[in-house]
């Protein structure tokens, strides 16, 4: 009995996690692409971002209150959200001039 | 199985004094920034009940953030009571346990030796989970801690004590909120409520960018007392350097 309680706890979680939704996000040249990313509002998301550039970049946001440093050719998972609809900027500090982005919730 | 006892044996080895949160004590937060390095100027300053000289703290510290998960930070800490002197070296360690976000609460744990320039004091071990949530723009901390001295001269006894920290994210640069720091005696047996020390108060927070991985930040607070045995009033604020 209670290996079948643990093995529901289990589906359960596992159901939760995947009912997340992923986002991708890549930097390239030290730009995020896209720039702007669309997710829906008053939900929690995976965003995964892509660092394909050699160099680490970190990923900054007040806006999400997320700082995350991601090494170079790695990839990364950040939880955003639930987000009430609006833009959300990001920035990559590392790289600011040219790693700018936004997250819309919608 | 293994973790029980692993647990247990903690629970054996943290189990001996009321310790007291220092002028110069800090909400630690439970996130790790990789890779990142800091250099941390702490000051605080203790005015007590009418009649008592006025004590002060200050540290300088030198943090790295060596894995995603896991922070390291030397401290140097000083203390001014009548005249200034060295008062111990501390070794901080900040776990993150959970990604930001990911469950209901962030959940990081704090791991601290201090060994006090008094050798009598022996060596002071602190450890205990970090909390976070936020809502909205609203980000909420709480830390238990247990604190408990090793090889010192007076018997040891394990004590509780606990932070929080509420803040608004206004602006990136000034934000408010509020802070508290209390500790309660014994882990296992409190101190009567009027033994117990109770403080807290307003606060402001903020990061200045200055391009790159370079940024300072800073928060500061102003401590009320709460309980009769806690100092009338308490100024701590804290400056750092990332790098």
């Amino acid at each position: 009995m209670p290996r079948f309680v643990w093995l529901c706890l289990l589906a359960a979680a596992a159901t939760a996690f995947a009912a997340e939704p992923e986002f991708t996000l890549a930097i390239r040249d030290h730009r995020f692409a896209p720039a702007e990313i669309r997710i829906p509002a008053n939900q929690k998301v995976r965003l995964v971002v892509d660092n394909q550039d050699a160099t680490p970049e970190e990923f900054d946001s007040h806006a999400l209150n997320r700082e995350k440093v991601i090494p170079g050719r790695t990839k990364a998972v950040i939880f955003v959200g639930p987000l009430a609809p609006g833009r959300y900027p990001f920035m990559g500090e590392f790289n600011a001039a040219s790693a700018q982005g936004a997250v819309i919730a919608q | 199985m293994r973790a029980r006892r692993a647990f247990a044996a903690l629970a054996a080895v943290v189990s001996s004094t009321l310790a007291h949160a220092g002028p110069d004590d800090y909400v630690v937060m439970p996130t790790v920034e990789y890779g990142e390095r800091e250099i941390e100027l702490r000051i605080g300053a203790v005015s007590a009940d009418d009649g008592e000289p006025r004590a002060s703290a200050a540290s300088i510290a030198f943090g790295y953030g060596v894995t995603p998960w896991w922070a390291t930070e030397i401290y140097g800490k000083w203390h001014r009571d009548g005249s200034t002197s060295f008062d111990a070296i501390e070794w901080e360690n900040r776990f993150q346990l959970t990604e930001p976000g990911q469950y209901f609460v962030d959940v990081g744990f704090l791991v601290e030796i201090e060994r006090p320039r008094d050798r009598a004091e022996g060596y002071e071990l602190r450890i205990g989970p970090l909390l976070q949530k936020d809502v909205g723009p609203v980000q909420t901390n709480f830390n238990v801690l247990l604190e408990r001295h090793y090889r010192s001269s007076e018997p040891a006894v394990t004590e509780l004590g606990y932070q929080w920290q509420v803040k608004y994210r206004w602006r990136e640069a000034f934000e408010l909120g509020a802070q508290g720091f209390g500790e309660v005696g014994k882990w296992n047996d409190w101190a009567s409520a009027s033994a117990q020390e109770h403080i807290a108060g307003p606060a402001i927070f903020g990061k200045l960018k200055l391009g790159g991985r370079h940024a300072i930040k800073y928060d500061a607070a102003v401590l009320f007392k709460l309980s009769d045995a806690a100092p009338r009033q308490t100024w701590r604020a804290q400056i750092e350097y990332e790098f």
